[in-house]
């Protein structure tokens, strides 16, 4: 397995904006011992409606002076009942739900979906659909990376990352649009296949940002990484052991930092991944900083892994060649009698599926996303769909990573953790 | 349905499909367990508990086990060497409709071997009780709370069995069982008024915060057409009988 | 209310064809609305309530690109005392409608309200047990934004038409342009007819009914929502 520990060497060399004059001492230690005060245990409400909770989270806090004894997150503040709302639609139908779960990377979990009823059904998606929904992937694990950067450097009081970050999503919201004539919402995934084939001119598109893109990264890098007041804000904050974090459920980067290597596509490949060369960033600590870098090397890696699909992208029909799963095209539809047949079944009643249930895991942005379907022998429609929320699991952490921390760490403990709220309550 | 409204687009509009299935399919095994070392192992130690076993989707392994010993199969392929299931990726549940069974599914992986494996186990309608497994992989917590919250599952042993996701003092039932119908059981305009009328507040008080038994939670009475009985959950629907 | 109370020809106390009587606006009062709405509509400092998708593009508008600044909306007031217009920006589940009432209720006149996208307009895709359908049966709205998300050109256009709206304002007709009823806090906005009627399924919403059970009496129409 390909793995790369994370290493900054803080204070080795590094500019620090200071002249390099902070560079040998991080922090320098405080000696002052604390004054006797008396203190006393008092709650506090965070949310649901708070900028640092990034959504509708809510967090009750217990605090002893300004340290946290103990936090109760509530949660359900945006239950929408996707799951509920899946039953009653067939399975093509399902799709737009998918993209407004997770709106921080929607194609990951437009295609996680259709993977998994594909799988249930059995349809092996052709090569060049394999691939370009590889390219959306990475693509998206950049598109939700850049907003958790550009949020959590506005909680550690860091405002221009964000700007940077936009920017650069930005660019990435066009390629979407070109996609998919949608921003965000893309629902660019179908059964079988994708919605449209890449249109003209996408990859030169994609291609100008990936050759833009890793200057902004550095940039941000020379702004935040060894930013004395970042380090001291995260490093050794929200400290798990790597047992700890595999038995707490933590998956994605958050798991990775705690030192496992524990990465879907390496571990249970999908989509030929084992064939990409890739590595898989893992940090020592489990805090905040090893969070950091570990998102931060995703990127870039990332962009290798796009990079490295664009050049074996083939040639080819994106939709599977079958008539009861894919829909003719528009011309054939309105032409031929049998398209239009296969046509309006498709769209009236549904692809029938098998009878059994699925469950495919794959490495979203925040970590493990499974999507679990189970399906009654030739039903247009799910009895169960099943979202392994990968935020909702990795949040459940929070009472622990914070017990023990000041306040203002409980908000970058909950920033690092990189969650999205539509996920979590669904 | 009371009052149907046809539409041209009745194929979608139906729905869900599972409910209206009674009859549970023919339960049969399949698959070479031997292919599986962790079903085979299951099969030759707890044969009496392992009710099927099947190959699905290609290649992923499903066990059906008796529930009232499903801690002890769990904790099994947790600490056994050669199962070493250390990551609890998912437990929800599953309800078909029609009075069969709600399954509570544990979806499990072994880092150590690279393995996965799901176990079901199903729960009779008028016995949703099964233990927890909260002890054993922390990951669990949540994730029962969620399927007691939309399945009505009960978790003997969990710490702090709360509603997660609905309001503490929901009255409606649980969304995620057949019979619950898609809008909910209340007029849009008895939801709206009973929502409003929550405190915003009220969870701040400690002795809410304090882990224990389940939690029941009183439903505040702001009931202003209570004396018709409106404000009032109806007799939960007998299962089957809802379409 | 309060101080605006006070001043001839604005409110409840106003004397019957005086001076400063309704419907007559006099020089100094037009000069005097024209300072204030241009003070109010360019320094507008939106309370930004993003639950969903939305809050992702109304960010994106804050951000270089669209520069929501140019407006004079640079400061996203993330406390409600201090803001003016209140964005809506996302799903609205019933169990966090109290919250938004409340901060609607915490907000100081004069205020407005924004409902970004088709989930906070009509509760969109989302016609579920859990989920407020439309943000209008809950607190009053000025602008509705259509879109799933709307574009940030979207949300920009929905200010500017608040802007507009401030600009048609005049202090003497004060209680029409923001009369509510203090009666109405912390409670529906909409009587129970008119969220039966605005929460109806349409289109191609799922087909079911709301009641599973015979026994279920519905609210009589007629009820009185405040007692």
């Amino acid at each position: 397995m390909a793995t790369k520990t994370v290493e900054f060497n803080v204070g080795q060399g590094r500019e620090m904006g200071l002249g390099g004059a902070g560079a040998a001492s991080p922090i320098a230690p405080f000696d002052i011992p604390e004054p006797e005060v008396g203190t006393e245990q008092m709650l506090i409400n965070i949310g649901p409606q708070h900028p640092a909770t990034h959504g509708v989270l809510r967090l009750v806090c217990e605090l002893d002076g300004e340290t946290v004894t103990s936090v109760t997150p509530h949660i359900g503040y945006l239950h929408s009942s996707f799951e509920k709302l899946g039953e009653y639609r067939t399975w093509n139908q399902i799709v737009p739900l998918t993209d407004r779960m997770d709106y921080l990377a929607p194609l990951i979990y437009n295609c996680a979906y259709v993977m998994s009823v594909e799988k249930l059904m059995g349809i092996e998606v052709t090569e060049r659909c394999k691939v370009v929904r590889v390219i959306l992937m990475e693509l998206d694990r950049i598109f939700g990376h850049l907003l958790w950067l550009g949020t959590t450097a506005i909680d550690v009081g860091a405002f221009t990352p964000f700007l940077y970050s936009f920017q650069q999503r930005e660019k990435i919201y066009s390629l979407h649009e070109a996609l998919t004539g949608a921003r965000i919402t893309t629902s660019a995934t179908r059964v079988g296949g994708m919605m449209a084939d890449l249109p003209e001119g996408w990859l030169e598109q994609l291609l100008e940002f990936l050759d833009n893109f890793p200057k902004t990264l550095a940039e941000v890098h020379h702004l935040l990484t060894g930013n004395q007041i970042h380090i001291g804000r995260t490093q050794g904050v929200g400290t798990i052991s790597a047992a700890e974090a595999i038995n707490y459920g933590f998956t994605g980067p958050n798991l990775r930092a705690a030192g496992v290597p524990y990465d879907v596509r390496k571990d249970r490949p999908y989509y030929d991944y084992e064939t990409y060369d890739f590595d898989v960033p893992v940090g020592e600590h489990g805090d905040c900083y090893d969070r950091y870098l570990c998102r931060m090397e995703e990127m870039e890696q990332s962009v290798s892994i796009i990079r490295q699909a664009m050049a074996r992208l083939p040639d080819g029909p994106i939709n599977v060649d079958d008539p009861n799963v894919s829909l003719p095209s528009k011309t054939d539809a309105m032409s031929d009698m049998e398209s239009m047949i296969h046509h309006f079944k498709l769209i009236t009643d549904g692809i029938p599926a098998p009878e059994g249930d699925c469950y495919m895991a794959i490495e979203a942005s925040k970590g493990e996303l499974g999507m679990y379907v189970v399906a009654e022998e030739g039903g247009t429609k799910p009895v169960r769909w099943r979202v392994r929320p990968p935020s909702f699991v990795n949040l459940s952490v929070i009472p622990k990573l914070a017990e023990g921390h000041l306040l203002s760490d409980l908000i970058m403990i909950n920033a690092s953790l990189d969650i999205v709220l539509g996920e979590i309550d669904r | 349905m009371a009052d149907e409204q046809k539409s041209g687009l009745d194929a979608v509009d139906e729905g869900p499909l599972g409910s209206d299935t009674t009859e549970a399919p023919e339960q049969t095994s399949t698959g070479d367990p031997s292919e599986h070392p962790s079903v085979a192992a299951l099969l030759e130690r707890f044969a009496s508990e392992v009710q099927r076993h099947q190959l699905t989707a290609g290649d992923q392994w499903v066990v059906w086990i008796n529930p009232e010993r499903s801690h002890e199969i769990l904790s099994w392929l947790k600490d056994d060497l050669d199962q070493a299931y250390d990551m609890m990726s998912d437990v929800t549940g599953v309800d078909y409709g029609g009075g069969r069974p709600v399954e509570v599914v544990y979806q499990m992986f072994s880092t150590a071997h690279s393995r996965a494996l799901r176990l079901r186990c199903p729960l009779p309608l008028d016995a949703m009780e099964i233990d927890s497994v909260v002890d054993l992989w922390k990951s669990a917590d949540w994730l029962e709370r969620e399927v007691f919250d939309l399945f009505g599952v009960t978790f003997k042993g969990h710490p702090d069995l709360r509603r997660i996701l609905m309001p503490d003092d929901y009255a409606e039932g649980h969304p995620l069982r057949k019979d619950f119908p898609l809008r909910g059981r209340f007029s849009r305009a008895e939801q709206t008024r009973r929502a409003l009328a929550q405190d915003v507040e009220r969870f701040y008080l400690a002795e809410n915060l304090e882990a224990g038994d389940p939690q029941e939670v009183e439903a505040t009475e702001v009931g202003t057409v209570a004396d018709s009985g409106a404000g009032t959950l109806p007799a939960p629907a007998e299962a089957g009988e809802d379409d | 209310m309060g101080l605006i109370d006070k001043i001839p020809g604005s409110g409840s106390t106003r004397t019957e064809g005086g001076m400063f009587g309704p419907g007559s606006p006099t020089f100094l009062t037009s000069k005097v609305d024209a300072l204030i709405n241009w003070g109010r509509l360019n320094s507008l400092w939106p309370m930004p309530f993003g639950t969903a998708c939305c809050a992702i593009e109304m960010m994106a508008s804050a951000a270089s690109n669209y520069d929501l600044a140019r407006f004079g909306m640079e400061r996203m007031s993330f406390s409600p005392r201090q803001a003016d217009v209140l964005i809506c920006a996302g799903r609205v589940p019933y169990k966090l409608a109290p919250v938004l009432r409340r901060i609607w209720d915490q907000m100081p006149q004069p205020k407005w309200a924004i409902s970004m996208g088709a989930c906070a307009s009509s509760g969109g895709v989302f016609d579920v047990y859990s989920m407020v359908q439309g943000i209008d049966t809950i607190i009053p709205v000025d602008v509705y934004i259509p879109g799933c998300p709307p574009r940030p050109e979207g949300l920009i256009y929905g200010l500017m038409m608040i802007q507009e709206q401030i600009r048609q304002e005049s202090l003497s007709k004060h209680f029409e342009h923001r009369a509510e009823d203090p009666l109405l806090v912390a409670k529906p906005r909409a009587s129970e007819a008119e969220v039966v009627g605005l929460t109806g399924p349409f289109g191609n919403s799922t087909q079911q009914d709301q009641i599973s059970t015979g026994e279920f009496v519905a609210p009589a129409a007629t009820e009185d929502p405040l007692s």
